[in-house]
């Protein structure tokens, strides 16, 4: 009788709550390990892009607590494909284009770049007609070659790039068209190689590699 | 008794867990080398860029500031010379890990394919260069081939472009005729004029990569017109066969950008 009470009273106590209870610190364990462990990829709320994921499990690259992801991080990588940014704060300064960002807060990385989330193509994760926030005009009258252009070829046709006009843009294609495949002058710029002595000195360390060492 | 017998379990669920998320931890220790290998090294660098440059064992094997001697000199090393070189690899794909502190990449974490056999080797400076002979041919084409096994880069050998690289297999680094995989992945580019004039790498890989039309200009278009190398970049099928043959491709934006000149040329006449 004495070990039939206490086998009912075992069974009582593993009852849903507890396994509830059991779940939630297990859980929490998890998550403190994760911390403990520097190991975070348990935290990710989505996939990281094809562009981000090698190092996604350093959350404090591109974050700071929870604030939001401030365009200087983004900068601190891509200043290079952004050194000439045709739609940067110099665009929107203008008086004439002032007021669309009032459409789309184009001057935050954010706003089309999110991470974590589905992508487009090119890191955006916007829908790919994004552009007719603003140049919806062009595809219904305002531009006659291009009415009734499919409202989201712009940027995935070959023919504009949002940020970067010293490439694909209508100025460079109208430069380079009719070019041969062939250039004249086929040639890559030479790696330039300097020399300070025309003899190899003697070396200065030999027996140290013996020892291995760190 | 049921309780603990849970609770056993559940430590083995979470470590089984913890396993599965986790992956395995590599650990590099220098190992001893002999004398072979010092005279092999020796014999490579005599020969070498960094001899002609007065840069000896001492210049990496040696800390500046302890004069202790170093065994493995890491990225920070080729760095006190290397700078630009260094900077733009940290900011691409293969350097990235090092540049918010993590360990170095290795082919295991990628989504591309990758070699088999290379899947833990660690992504530095020496993993595509040989340090000793300075020698940028195996770095140009070889070295990435050692991991990268994704059909673009296994059908290199086929194009025209592999056999210009054959021409100049011989030489010290690739000349300005032949093309590899660094020319388009990590091309140079020419800075400052005159005498000041100099022609780096960018080891960003990721620059050319992504958008494709930043590689039309940047390198393309070195030899290639401009709509030979749209024509090309945007055919996926001709991408992964490494460009085996001229485009098929005819990009409608050409015959926009024409019908616009015409059209102007017509009223600049009228």
């Amino acid at each position: 009788m004495a070990l039939r009470g206490q086998a009912l009273r075992w069974r009582s106590f593993f009852n849903l709550k507890t396994a509830i209870v059991l779940a939630c610190i297990a859980l929490v364990a998890w998550f403190g390990a994760a911390f403990a462990l520097d190991n975070k990829q348990v935290f990710l709320p989505g996939e990281t892009s094809v562009g981000h994921y090698i190092f996604e499990t350093s959350c404090a690259s591109c974050h700071e607590g929870f604030k939001p992801v401030s365009n200087e991080t983004c900068m601190r990588c891509h200043e290079a494909e952004m050194a000439e940014d045709k739609h940067g704060p110099s665009k929107f300064r203008d008086p004439r284009w002032a007021g669309e960002l009032e459409k789309i807060e184009a001057l935050t990385c954010t706003t089309c770049h999110n991470e974590h989330v589905h992508m487009f193509g090119r890191g955006v994760h916007l829908q790919p007609d994004l552009c007719m926030n603003c140049h919806q005009g062009i595809i219904e009258g305002g531009l006659k070659s291009h009415d009734g252009f499919a409202a989201d070829g712009c940027w995935t046709a070959g023919c504009h790039n949002y940020h970067d006009h010293r490439s694909i843009s209508t100025g460079f294609l109208i430069e380079n068209i009719d070019q041969p495949p062939m250039l004249p002058v086929q040639q890559l710029p030479d790696r330039s190689v300097f020399t300070k002595v025309e003899t190899a000195p003697n070396p200065d360390l030999t027996q140290e590699f013996l020892g291995g060492g760190t | 008794m049921t309780l603990i017998r849970s609770l056993g379990r559940l430590v083995v669920i979470v470590g089984i867990l913890l396993g599965l998320t986790w992956g395995d931890i590599d650990s590099a220790l220098a190992s001893p080398v002999d004398q072979a290998q010092i005279d092999e090294a020796t014999q490579l660098w005599q020969t070498s860029a960094h001899a002609f440059n007065e840069i000896n064992c001492s210049s990496c094997h040696e800390s500046k500031e302890t004069k202790e001697f170093v065994a493995q000199p890491g990225v920070e090393s080729c760095q006190t010379c290397h700078e630009q070189d260094v900077d733009t690899f940290l900011l691409g794909q293969h350097g990235i890990r090092m540049l918010e502190g993590e360990t170095p990449l290795t082919p295991a974490m990628a989504r591309l394919p990758m070699q088999p056999d290379a899947m833990n080797r660690q992504m530095t400076c020496n993993s595509c260069h040989d340090v000793h002979s300075v020698n940028t041919m195996q770095a140009a084409v070889d070295s990435c081939l050692s991991c990268h096994s994704d059909n673009h880069s296994l059908n290199y050998g086929n194009s025209r472009h592999a056999d210009l690289f054959a021409v100049d297999r011989n030489l010290p680094r690739p000349s300005a005729n032949s093309v590899s995989c660094a020319t388009c992945h990590l091309p140079r580019h020419e800075t400052g004029s005159g005498d000041n004039a100099i022609t780096l790498v960018n080891h960003n890989n990721t620059y050319t990569l992504l958008p494709r039309d930043r590689m039309v200009k940047d390198v393309c278009m070195n030899c290639h017109g401009m709509e030979y190398s749209y024509n090309s970049i945007f055919d996926d099928d001709l991408v992964e066969a490494n460009f085996d043959a001229p485009p098929t491709l005819a990009l409608e934006t050409f015959e926009l950008v024409r019908d616009f000149e015409a059209r102007r040329t017509d009223q600049g006449d009228g």
